[in-house]
């Protein structure tokens, strides 16, 4: 043991990371792995700018046409305009229209907290909406379902692909691998380089992500709001989404250099897993446990919906499996990607430079 | 006292190699045995040079048979690379590197620290006169200098063995003489130095032996004149300048080697035709001990065309 040379694979291994770095988070090729890892960010930014201006909206409408709660809960079906008009006063927002020879009109209120929608048809009051903002509840549960839908199993997913894959196959095709093939470095030791290059890579991208979505969401919350969430579960949450994050880097990661090169045409293996790993919620509770996903989903601080209480059609459909306990989770990705990299090692040791020229 | 290295740790050693692509041969039944010096693989665009010199390195593997590159197989490329060099025919490099970095990565992977590779780099870049474009970007090269840029990544790690493909593909001519003049002296200082080329005439002036490949086997290897030697079917061609060719040519064909003797053009020599050239030679001694003035005597066929010539015929495409 004392005689293998760790401080010369360390040094080729960082020689490695170092020419691999520039290509991975350079490349013009890889462009669209940015755009895919900050779309959710778009998205809750645009979701947080849009809070905050109705919010603005409605603090305005509720000083501008002062109405409390009480005497809007006090409203019932049957009454007419003038009637709804003498308990709340003048609505901020009014709209009359005819329809099939019906005069049908639309009361607007608000408490400053929630929306009233008033419909009236031929002045008798018909149906009451309310419109709460959502909540850092319902927020929680979007956001779960977004992480899991589409950042684990597509962003990250196809990212993985993209940085991974090229890694080996990327430079079959440029004709430029035999460079690494010239030098005196063992085949694994090149393995474990060019992914360690792209975990730093992927891992940079997707946890920075990440924590600008975590940012992004709750961006509009109240300081007092966001302070009692981060002090309550919110630390917690956020690093688990983190960690789940680099997790899922590290388990696609060794499954896409592996396919890689254990495949001419990566897009099968890659299709393949997609599917497998899309029908893991559809899967037997057995088979579940035989994904990535699965084990990703075990760690995430909050189940995306259709949880453990499905029903109608879904309950047809759904299967499900007892979660795996955190530390078995993380135990159980490491294991599955050691086992994928030394199958990759092993495949790297017989890869031959055949470009096809002679 | 420390024993002498095995012989075999001096030589490349091929054993009865073969490699198919498929049902496609790339090279078959190759046993070779190559000393130090400048080596050259001679054979037609797809008799297998390539494929061969690939074997050598290891970037492909044979379908049967053993290789060794003094003393290392190509199977352990941690020990292999640190002896051999190899200035591949891709025209490919990792993309958004200068000519420097290029060579200077190369030897970062070897393991060695920043000073050395940089130190190691520069020498074997300024070996190549590249140091004047060696901080451009390898992409905005000329073919001459990305050849240039891949010799002196092969050089830099200083190897005892180089195999280089078609290394003087793309220079201009006088690149090309300093070239040829760097093989020599790398040759000079013991190493191997394995250089394929289709064209005949380059590496006949550089060759300390050849290996004639054709559709994938070995036709003839060795020194040229002995390879040349060996053709018994083809008589050795000697042209004699003298000043009376015509007494000569009727002196010459008494002798049963002798099968043609053909007045030159010029009226100032005489080309010979003759099976044996020892006893030829031995003759012309005599004849010239006996009146006729002989100014020079040259082999006409002993050259790496003439063999090749020879021994494919005129179905394949050399220049």
């Amino acid at each position: 043991m004392n005689d293998l040379p760790i401080g010369l694979w360390w040094a080729q291994i960082r020689a490695v990371v170092r020419l691999e770095m520039k290509k991975t988070f350079f490349a013009r090729r890889g462009l669209w792995i940015y755009l895919l890892a900050l779309a959710p960010v778009l998205l809750y930014l645009g979701h947080s700018f849009n809070e905050m201006r109705l919010r603005e909206y409605n603090t305005e409408m509720a000083a501008a046409h002062a109405v409390s709660t009480e005497a809007l809960r006090s409203i019932r079906p049957g009454m007419s305009t003038s009637e709804v008009e003498a308990k709340a006063g003048t609505p901020y927002t009014k709209f009359t229209f005819r329809r099939r020879d019906h005069e049908r009109t639309t009361y607007g209120y608000t408490d400053g907290e929630t929306n009233y929608i008033f419909s009236f048809v031929d002045d008798e009051l018909e149906g009451i909406s309310e419109r709460t903002r959502p909540g850092l509840a319902q927020d929680s549960l979007i956001f779960a379902t977004v992480f899991q839908f589409f950042y684990l199993r597509l962003a990250i997913f196809f990212g993985c692909v993209g940085v991974f894959m090229n890694l080996f196959r990327g430079e079959l095709i440029d004709k430029s691998l035999h460079f690494y093939l010239l030098a005196p470095i063992r085949r694994e030791v090149l393995v474990a380089g060019k992914y360690l290059a792209g975990l730093i890579a992927t891992v940079v991208i997707f946890t920075t992500s990440t924590a600008l979505q975590l940012w992004a969401a709750t961006l509009y919350l109240d300081k007092r709001v966001l302070n009692d969430y981060l002090h309550g579960a919110g630390w917690g949450h956020a690093a688990a989404y983190l960690g789940v994050t680099a997790l899922a880097c590290l388990g696609y990661g060794g499954v896409f250099l592996a396919a890689g090169l254990l495949f001419k045409n990566p897009m099968i293996p890659a299709a393949t897993v997609l599917l497998w790993e899309s029908a893991n919620i559809f899967l037997p509770a057995a088979l579940k446990k035989i994904s990535v996903i699965f084990y990703l989903q075990s760690l995430c601080p909050v189940v995306a919906p259709p949880g453990g209480d499905v029903s109608g059609i879904w309950a047809l459909l759904v299967s499900s499996a007892e979660p795996t306990p955190a530390a078995i989770a993380i135990a159980g990705l490491f294991a599955v990607t050691a086992l994928v990299l030394v199958a990759a090692s092993l495949r790297a040791r017989k890869l031959e430079i055949n470009y096809g020229t002679d | 006292m420390t024993a002498p290295p095995p012989i075999e740790h001096s030589l490349i050693l091929l054993e009865n190699v073969s490699r198919f692509y498929g049902e496609v041969l790339g090279v078959n039944r190759v046993t070779l045995s190559i000393p130090p010096g400048i080596t050259s693989i001679v054979g037609p665009n797809g008799s297998g040079k390539t494929t061969l010199m690939n074997l050598m390195s290891g970037l492909v593997r044979p379908t049967r048979g053993t290789i060794k590159i003094a003393g290392v197989t190509p199977q352990e490329p941690e020990k292999l690379f640190r002896i051999l060099g190899y200035s591949t025919q891709f025209d490919s490099f990792p993309k958004g590197l200068t000519g420097f970095q290029f060579v200077y990565l190369f030897l970062r992977l070897f393991g060695w620290d920043h000073e050395k590779c940089e130190k190691m780099a520069w020498k074997s870049i300024e070996r190549v006169n590249m140091v004047e474009a060696a901080n451009r970007k390898v992409a905005g090269y000329s073919k001459g200098m990305r050849q240039r840029i891949k010799l002196a990544q092969s050089i830099a790690h200083d190897p005892r063995v180089l195999i280089l493909d078609e290394p003087l593909n793309g220079l201009d001519p006088l690149v090309r003489a300093e070239t040829i003049a760097l093989f020599r002296e790398l040759a000079a200082e013991g190493r191997h130095v394995i250089v394929s080329s289709h064209i005949l005439h380059e590496v006949d002036k550089i060759s300390d032996q050849v290996i004639l490949l054709s559709n994938g086997y070995v036709v003839a290897e060795g020194k040229i004149q002995g390879v040349r030697s060996e053709i018994s079917e083809h008589p050795m061609q000697v042209l004699i300048r003298c000043d009376r060719p015509g007494e000569l040519a009727s002196k010459v064909f008494e002798q049963d080697h002798v099968v043609e003797a053909r007045i030159h053009a010029d009226g100032g020599g005489l080309l010979i035709k003759t099976r044996d050239a020892g006893r030829f030679y031995r003759m012309l001694n005599h004849i010239a001990l006996n009146g006729i003035s002989i100014e020079s005597i040259s082999p006409a066929d002993d050259n790496v065309n003439s063999v090749y010539e020879y021994l494919i015929g005129g179905e394949e495409s050399t220049r």
